[in-house]
């Protein structure tokens, strides 16, 4: 199987979805979206440490392990990304990404 | 006596005081206060000076704070001193008498040494300052009715109380710098009341003449001080070491060269001389006096008759151990100047119309006379015949003063007064416009009279005994040219006395028809002529004659002295007789019947040749001189004085102006250079300004407002939105990759 498919075309698989993640995080206005994409680039990073792991050094977990805490991180993150979403609806009442500009100071 | 002694340095004080007092304080507004004010002062300071003189004919002086007296009888006095300091024998018969009163105050401390000034005291300058006191006193009182109708009466007596003060301290000083300060504060006053009728050309061009010439002597006199200052290392007078008359410094300075091979001596002398011949107008810087003039007749009086133009008599024999420090080699020059100005001078005054000029050029004369005496050994007569020549010229110029002021209110005169006050002046001075005066003020004609007979030189007058002991110094030292000079001018000065006597005050009154004076500078408000037309119907009897009693008071003061002062110093071996003589420690000269019988002579010569020859001269005003008839070409050079004022304008008025149209051009080529520099800095201040401007002012400026702008541009990019930023991030990334890919991989 690893013959069939190389490295090289998983890594481009990973690469495109890092690129449409990056693509939705920095163009959605909504704010949903936006933490869609961050999801779609930790998933992208998942794939390429389990293809590294796989092509390179199967004997080791450690790729495995890694993917796991990205996973779990990326859990964290959605939970504290959605719940500042609704903070800032409650507080704009919008969830319009462009709106949200208090940073500018 | 004593008293007086102590009391001396009132004497130039109190009319310092008056001077103050006058200015400062609101007496200046009264005339008569003001008046009698400087004159109550003066009187006190007489009677101080009078007290003095005879305080030290009693032989009493003050030794440091001890009355003492010198010895006994003045005989004894003299050859003690002489014998005292070596001097006798040395240098002829003079010596002067020991000092009554030294008095000195530190007055500037010159590092290692004080220089000290004060008062000196000996007899001669007693007699002075009796004599300038006197004078001046009568003068003050005098000019209390003359100038009352004068604005500015107050004014004119402060500046004469500061002329006196400055003359007495002159008289006093007890050091040369101290004369010199009193000499110029003396021609300051002389300026002042020279020019005191400051809205008059005339007046104010006659001040600034005066000025200017005198000052060419003074700078003169000046070097001469330095110059002894140099040699001697001090000025003050007296015969001790480090003073100037100490012997063994006079002989040195008698030895040695300086310059032109003049010994040191004869060169102080003749510079100190200068100053002579400015302050006293001997010729060739007489031009000022006769223009003096212009100043009121006190003023003529006052100093350029009796006091201020004797200075210069005073100041040689006061410094005369100097000017015989080299056997007398000065004096040379000394008695040619005098005798060719006596001489010169009364030429002069027979050609003049002026009462106060005729007067004039006869004080010209008559000081000529003091320095020639000085020049050829007569001390004792010079300063015998300026004590004398003070009393009677002063007298006769107030008698003027008396002639014009009545003059002045004839009606004739005060027609043209009325439309040219200075003409009409002109006009009441010339004597071609008196005559018969004698019945109308006889008062001032017998005073008058006085004064005339003692200056042509009548026994027993005062200006007899002093110009036959002048005669006789010149008679018996053998100075055979100057004898001859002075006696032919003591018949000129009898001759043009008389002319001017007689034109006064006999004949018939001329002034109905005056000849009026031609004023270059009259205000052109109305012709002469229609005047003169009204002016026929007046009669000598409808003229209100008047004379002031003040000015007759002052008047009959001064011809008491003018003809007693002589007696002072008579001749002869009796009781008093070289009063003077002996007082002031000289040998004294026996008398010569012969020269005083020359002397008599001469005077009643000039006498009898001026009454002939202008008898009958002068029915009318227009009348022209007999002289003028028969020598018009002698005559019209006399009247034009020489035409010498017109010599200096063509030679030194020229140069000085050519002097200043070349400097005028230096000027202008200094200006061009000014600017030229103004212009270079001009340019490179605006070099300067736009070096500035771009440099230091806009490159900060742009620097600040290029910060501002990227501030504001880069504010831009901080849009506050967390894409953006997210953004920013990846593209540091994608730079860092690259970075790190294509650079540090290499």
């Amino acid at each position: 199987m690893t013959a069939a498919v190389p490295l090289e075309a998983v890594l481009v698989v990973a690469g495109a979805l890092f690129c449409i993640g990056l693509f939705g995080a920095l163009s959605r206005r909504n704010l949903v979206g936006v933490l869609m994409g961050i999801e779609l680039m930790l998933n992208a990073v998942n794939v390429n440490l389990v293809a590294f792991w796989r092509y390179l050094e199967p004997r080791f977990i450690t790729g495995q392990t890694f993917a796991i805490f990205i996973i779990c991180v990326a859990a964290a993150e959605a939970a504290v990304g959605l719940a500042m979403v609704i903070a800032i609806y409650r507080n704009w009442l919008t969830v319009n990404a462009d709106a949200v500009d208090s940073l500018k100071g | 006596m004593a008293l007086f002694l102590q009391l001396a340095w009132l004497i130039p004080t109190l009319p310092l005081l008056g001077c103050a007092l006058i200015t400062f304080t609101p007496l200046r507004h009264s005339k008569p206060a003001s008046g009698w004010t400087a004159i109550a002062l003066m009187l006190l300071a007489t009677v101080l000076a009078v007290g003095l003189l005879a305080a030290s004919a009693q032989g009493l002086a003050l030794r440091e704070g001890q009355v003492v007296s010198l010895a006994g009888d003045h005989g004894a006095e003299e050859h003690g001193a002489a014998g005292e300091h070596g001097k006798g024998e040395q240098h002829g018969a003079f010596a002067f008498p020991e000092p009554n009163l030294v008095q000195r105050i530190a007055w500037a401390p010159t590092g290692s040494s004080v220089f000290a000034m004060g008062l000196y005291v000996d007899t001669p300058v007693a007699a002075m300052l009796a004599m300038v006191t006197i004078t001046a006193t009568c003068i003050h009182l005098f000019s209390l009715g003359y100038m009352a109708a004068n604005a500015r009466q107050s004014r004119f007596f402060s500046f004469i109380s500061l002329f006196t003060a400055a003359m007495l301290l002159m008289c006093m000083a007890d050091n040369l710098l101290l004369f010199f300060m009193a000499w110029e504060i003396m021609g300051l006053c002389s300026y002042l009341l020279i020019g005191f009728l400051f809205e008059r050309p005339q007046a104010y061009r006659a001040a600034i003449k005066a000025f200017i010439v005198t000052r060419i002597g003074d700078v003169l006199m000046l070097l001469g001080l330095v110059y002894l200052y140099t040699q001697a290392g001090s000025l003050t007078l007296g015969v001790n070491e480090g003073e100037i008359f100490n012997p063994a410094f006079l002989e040195r300075i008698g030895a040695e060269r300086g310059f032109f091979g003049l010994s040191h001596a004869t060169g102080i002398a003749l510079l100190l001389f200068c100053g002579t011949i400015g302050k006293s107008a001997q010729f060739p810087l007489h031009v000022w006096l006769p223009d003096a003039m212009e100043g009121p007749t006190p003023v003529s009086a006052l100093i350029h008759a009796a006091t201020m133009v004797a200075a210069g008599v005073f100041l040689v024999a006061r410094t005369y151990p100097i000017f015989l420090a080299d056997g007398g080699a000065a004096l040379g020059v000394v008695a040619f100047i005098g005798a060719f100005t006596a001489f010169f001078a009364a030429t002069i005054a027979v050609a003049q119309y002026d009462i106060k000029r005729i007067l004039a050029y006869s004080t010209l004369s008559q000081l000529g006379f003091m320095v020639a005496a000085l020049g050829i050994g007569g001390w004792v007569a010079a300063l015998f015949h300026l004590l004398t020549h003070a009393f009677f010229k002063a007298l006769l110029f107030l008698g003027s003063g008396s002639v014009i002021h009545a003059m002045e209110a004839t009606p004739a005169i005060e027609r043209i007064h009325h439309h040219d006050e200075y003409a009409a002046q002109q006009t009441a001075q010339d004597i071609r416009n008196m005559g018969g005066l004698r019945a109308h003020l006889p008062w001032t004609f017998w005073t008058y009279t006085a004064g005339y007979l003692a200056l042509a030189g009548v026994a027993p007058f005062a200006g007899f005994w002093s110009k036959d002991e002048i005669l006789a110094d010149a008679f018996k030292g053998g100075h055979w040219i100057v004898f001859s000079v002075l006696t032919v001018t003591a018949f000129l000065t009898a001759f043009y006395m008389t002319r001017q006597w007689r034109l006064v005050f006999f004949g018939n009154f001329r002034g109905e028809h005056p000849v009026v004076f031609e004023n270059p500078e009259a205000p052109r408000k109305a012709a002469h002529h229609a005047d003169e037309h009204h002016a026929g119907h007046q009669e000598g009897h409808g003229i209100h004659w008047h004379e002031d009693p003040t000015m007759t008071a002052a008047l009959v003061a001064l011809a008491a002295f003018a003809v007693t002062a002589g007696f002072f110093n008579l001749p002869f071996a009796i009781p008093g007789g070289h009063w003077l003589s002996d007082l002031w420690g000289q040998e004294a000269l026996p008398f010569s019947p012969l020269v005083a019988g020359i002397s008599l002579l001469v005077a009643l010569g000039g006498i009898a040749a001026g009454w002939t020859f202008y008898a009958g001269a002068f029915t009318r005003a227009g009348d022209a001189d007999p002289l003028a008839t028969r020598a018009p070409g002698l005559f019209r050079l006399l009247n034009e004085k020489y035409r010498v004022d017109e010599l200096y304008q063509a030679s030194f008025g020229r140069l000085v102006a050519l002097l200043a149209l070349f400097w005028a051009f230096i000027d202008q080529i200094l200006n061009r250079v000014i600017d030229g520099i103004g212009q270079i800095t001009l340019f490179v201040g605006r070099f300067n300004f736009i070096v500035d401007d771009t440099l230091f002012n806009d490159g900060p400026d742009a620097l600040a407002g290029g910060t501002v702008a990227t501030g504001k541009n880069t504010r831009r990019a901080q849009t506050g939105k967390a894409q953006d930023y997210v953004g920013y991030v990846f593209a540091g990334v994608v730079v860092l990759a690259v970075v790190y890919l294509y650079v540090l991989r290499r």
